[in-house]
């Protein structure tokens, strides 16, 4: 797992509770540190954060998503933005979940194993229809 | 006086008496000549007159107009009745004085004797009188009237008594002239004063309506003894406009009179027939019959005519440009003589000006109206704009041609749609509605005028002959709304971030499949301190913002030291200070300064984190400190994005955050530097900024030295 998020207490909290699920966590503090660990680290799957120093979340997909080496690197969006547009952004620049802050760091394990199991299920439009309908990933 | 006295033939005792007639005869004249008034000299003619004839009694009598007619004015020493039996008598009756008027020439009878020789009808008629002499009253051989002088016993008419007798009526008949002359001239006079005292208060003022009653109380009792003043309302309706009478109690009745009897629009007489027609009318003497018609059987109206006692009535069209506008009516009652032509002729002028005047009043009005509506209509802030039925502009105010930006030159006469090409993105969105139907709220609308968007808020009339719509311009609404709705947003996402922390921290301390070090354990407590400080800090920027819209924040002015301050703020900073920034302080100037300690901490704090916030690559973050003309500098510099100059003043503005798309990422409630600037104006100095885009930014708070 990678997860990418300006505040220190966020990544810690995903790296230790992911870490108990039995996950390896990476971490980046910014949108230019986080696409240099994909590239080179490839995770299964990316936490990524919005509102960030230098280029932000949305950014990041999108550079993620144009780059061969990490554009079918799953996306899960991990934001305190709750506007239905900014879901529909998520969505826009290639996510698959969208996690709104504050979240439940326990269960956060849990619907990265639910997202991976559906993208191998073959439902990731699904998953990306679902990003727009509101808070039920919000766990 | 030249009166020649056959001396020669008299006796002393008659030259006496003649010198005693002669004096008598000289106080006539002198009494004639003071006698002003027609009744004075009646009076004189009567009294010293008689004396100095000699006479036991007198009477005058005047030629009427038309010269067919003798009326009786005065008398003295005759018996009660005979104005009843004489009052008036024909020319051409058999009587000494229709004799005299119709010779001219004076009549002499010594005895009753000769009197029935002359007038055989008078025989058996007063037979208390004995000598007569009836004496012409004339002037340059007008007659006037005659005078009959009656003598107590017979007497025999010597040539110097009928000489003085002669002369005696001829210095009556001046006398009586220039009275009369005088009279007429008062009156033409009094006319005159009348007409110009009415003439000033017609154009005195523009409220006719007052100006009329005003006239009505002038003409009252000089002109008449009652003056009413009649106007058409626009309905048709004839309104009493103002009755005077001299007494307020008659006025009173008179309305209440005019009350029972309504006028109605169809009475062939009177203020209906003179404003239907346009005529006046004009009676010197009510005739009975008239009257009578008025009347008919209604008893109590005949009392309350016998009660008015009316004589004679002018009732005179109020008239301008062709129109009839009202009606004046005079009417002469229990005092004021009946008309005569000249009243019938000033009541006329009267009329005329006074119709002149409401004319003008009305039409000063009209004109005031339409000025006032084209004045509201220039000055009303909301756009107003007139279409006639084919859609052609025919009205465009001020205001709309702001928030279109064309012109009423350019707009006027064209098709909308040829001025605003937009137009119909507008209409077709707000719902027109008939005269005096509810609008309802108005619609608002975007829209593109002249290349720039706006928002329009928009209601429309249809009154049939065209459109009227009024509009205004709601973008700077629209826009302020738009930030708001942009700063809850915001403010939620600020609000959310620490309780993330907070929340998440506690949820993993809780879990009890998962044994934390003792050093996650002493991170995660910090993590919840710190992030709840953060919490109160977004919530306590809020509440200050608040309050200084509300102008609620109290300041405590005190000298204090501005190195122990910045060094304080840098010693917080740099308990979470991310890696790559480094603080420095720089004291080569420094004052103590006059500021409230604790809000200027809220200033430092808040732009030594900007400055860290805004420098994501890392880099030196700087407090200086400096002094020079009684100002002290805290400067903050960073080396971080800087501020595009286009922005440079904006990010003082309140909800303004430096990119609102926050593609940059870095978070704010917008409120911080709007909070710092009114913070430090406050405290009665300046908060600027110097930036080079990419290089960093430098904050300047200039506050007042201390002592």
């Amino acid at each position: 797992m990678l997860v990418i998020d300006d505040e220190r207490s966020i990544r810690m909290l995903c790296r230790i509770n992911l870490a108990a699920s039995g996950m390896e966590v990476l971490e980046a503090e910014d949108g230019t540190n986080g696409i240099e660990l994909a590239r080179k680290e490839r995770p299964d799957l990316i936490l990524l954060d919005v509102m960030m120093p230098g280029i932000d979340g949305w950014e990041v997909a999108r550079r993620l998503a144009r780059d061969e080496e990490t554009s079918d690197i799953p996306i899960v969006f991990l934001t305190a933005r709750v506007g239905l547009e900014d879901r529909q952004l998520g969505e826009q620049v290639g996510g698959v979940g969208y996690v709104v802050k504050p979240f439940d760091p326990v269960e956060i394990g849990r619907v990265i194993e639910s997202v991976l199991t559906r993208l191998e299920r073959g439902e990731r439009e699904q998953l990306r229809r679902e990003m727009t309908h509101g808070p039920e990933e919000r766990t | 006086m030249t009166q020649s006295v056959n001396t020669e033939s008299l006796s002393l005792e008659e030259l006496s008496d003649a010198y005693e007639r002669a004096n008598r005869f000289h106080r006539v004249t002198e009494h004639l000549a003071g006698a002003l008034t027609p009744q004075q000299v009646l009076d004189v003619i009567l009294t010293e007159g008689l004396r100095a004839a000699e006479a036991r009694a007198g009477a005058i009598g005047l030629v009427t107009d038309d010269g067919k007619a003798i009326e009786l004015l005065a008398q003295s020493g005759y018996r009660g009745d005979v104005f009843e039996k004489y009052g008036r008598f024909s020319v051409d009756a058999d009587l000494p004085m229709s004799h005299v008027a119709r010779t001219g020439e004076p009549l002499f009878l010594e005895s009753r004797a000769e009197r029935n020789k002359l007038f055989p009808t008078l025989e058996g008629q007063g037979e208390d009188g004995h000598a007569i002499a009836v004496l012409p009253l004339a002037l340059e051989g007008r007659l006037l009237g005659v005078i009959a002088l009656s003598f107590g016993e017979n007497m025999s008419f010597s040539e110097e008594r009928r000489r003085m007798k002669v002369t005696l009526a001829r210095q009556a008949a001046q006398a009586l002239e220039r009275a009369r002359l005088y009279a007429a001239e008062q009156t033409a006079r009094q006319r005159l004063a009348f007409m110009a005292e009415a003439s000033e208060l017609l154009s005195s003022s523009l409220d006719y309506e007052q100006t009329l009653k005003q006239v009505a109380q002038l003409a009252v009792p000089r002109l008449a003894d009652w003056c009413a003043i009649d106007m058409v309302m626009p309905n048709g309706e004839i309104q009493r406009l103002a009755v005077a009478h001299e007494d307020p109690e008659k006025v009173r009745w008179a309305y209440e009179l005019q009350e029972r009897y309504p006028p109605d629009p169809d009475d062939p007489h009177g203020v209906a027939q003179v404003i239907r027609s346009g005529q006046p009318e004009f009676f010197p003497d009510l005739p009975e019959e008239l009257l009578e018609e008025l009347i008919g059987d209604d008893d109590e109206l005949r009392r309350i005519v016998d009660e008015l006692g009316l004589r004679a009535s002018i009732c005179v069209p109020l008239s301008a440009r062709g129109r009839t506008l009202g009606a004046l009516t005079l009417i002469a009652a229990e005092k004021h003589p009946v008309f005569d032509q000249a009243d019938f002729e000033l009541a006329v002028e009267l009329a005329r000006r006074a119709g002149i005047a409401v004319d003008n009043s009305r039409l000063f009005q009209e004109a005031e109206k339409g000025a006032n509506a084209a004045r509201a209509l220039a000055y009303v802030a909301d756009g107003v704009v007139l279409l006639d039925r084919a859609g052609f502009v025919r009205h465009w105010n001020p205001a709309v041609a702001l928030i279109m930006g064309v012109d009423e030159e350019e707009a006027l006469g064209l098709r909308v749609e040829a001025v605003v090409p937009a137009w119909d993105s507008l209409s077709s969105h707000v719902p027109l509605v008939r005269p005096g139907e509810a609008i309802g709220r108005p619609v608002t609308v975007p829209m593109v005028a002249q290349g720039r968007e706006l928002w329009v808020s928009a209601s429309g009339v249809d009154f049939g002959e065209g459109t009227v719509y009024a509009l205004r311009d709601v973008t700077d609404e629209r826009a302020l709304e738009k930030t708001r709705s942009d700063f809850v947003a915001t403010a939620s996402h600020e609000l959310r971030t620490p309780l993330a922390a907070i929340y998440g921290a506690v949820r993993t301390l809780r879990r009890e499949d998962l044994e934390l070090s003792a050093e996650d354990n002493a991170t995660f407590l910090e993590i919840m301190e710190a992030e709840s400080l953060r919490l109160a800090q977004i919530v306590d920027q809020i509440l200050v913002a608040g309050q200084i819209d509300a102008d609620a924040v109290d300041f405590d002015l005190e000298t204090c030291d501005p190195v122990e301050l910045a060094e304080g703020v840098l010693e917080s900073a740099a308990l979470h200070l991310p890696d790559g920034i480094s603080l420095h302080i720089d004291k080569k100037g420094t004052r103590p300064i006059i500021c409230d300690a604790n809000k200027l901490r809220q200033v430092l704090v808040n732009l030594v984190d900007n400055a860290i916030k805004y420098s994501p690559e890392g880099g030196d973050v700087e407090i200086r400190l400096d002094a020079h003309n009684g100002e002290c500098l805290i400067q903050i510099a960073d080396e971080g994005l800087g501020i595009p100059s286009s922005e440079r003043e904006r990010i003082f503005e309140k909800f303004y955050r430096l990119d609102p798309h926050q593609t940059r990422g870095v978070g704010g409630t917008g409120l911080g530097l709007y909070i710092c600037r009114e913070l430090v104006e406050r405290m009665n100095g300046r908060l600027e900024v110097e930036s080079e885009p990419g290089k960093g930014s430098r904050f300047t708070v200039r506050l007042p030295a201390g002592v």
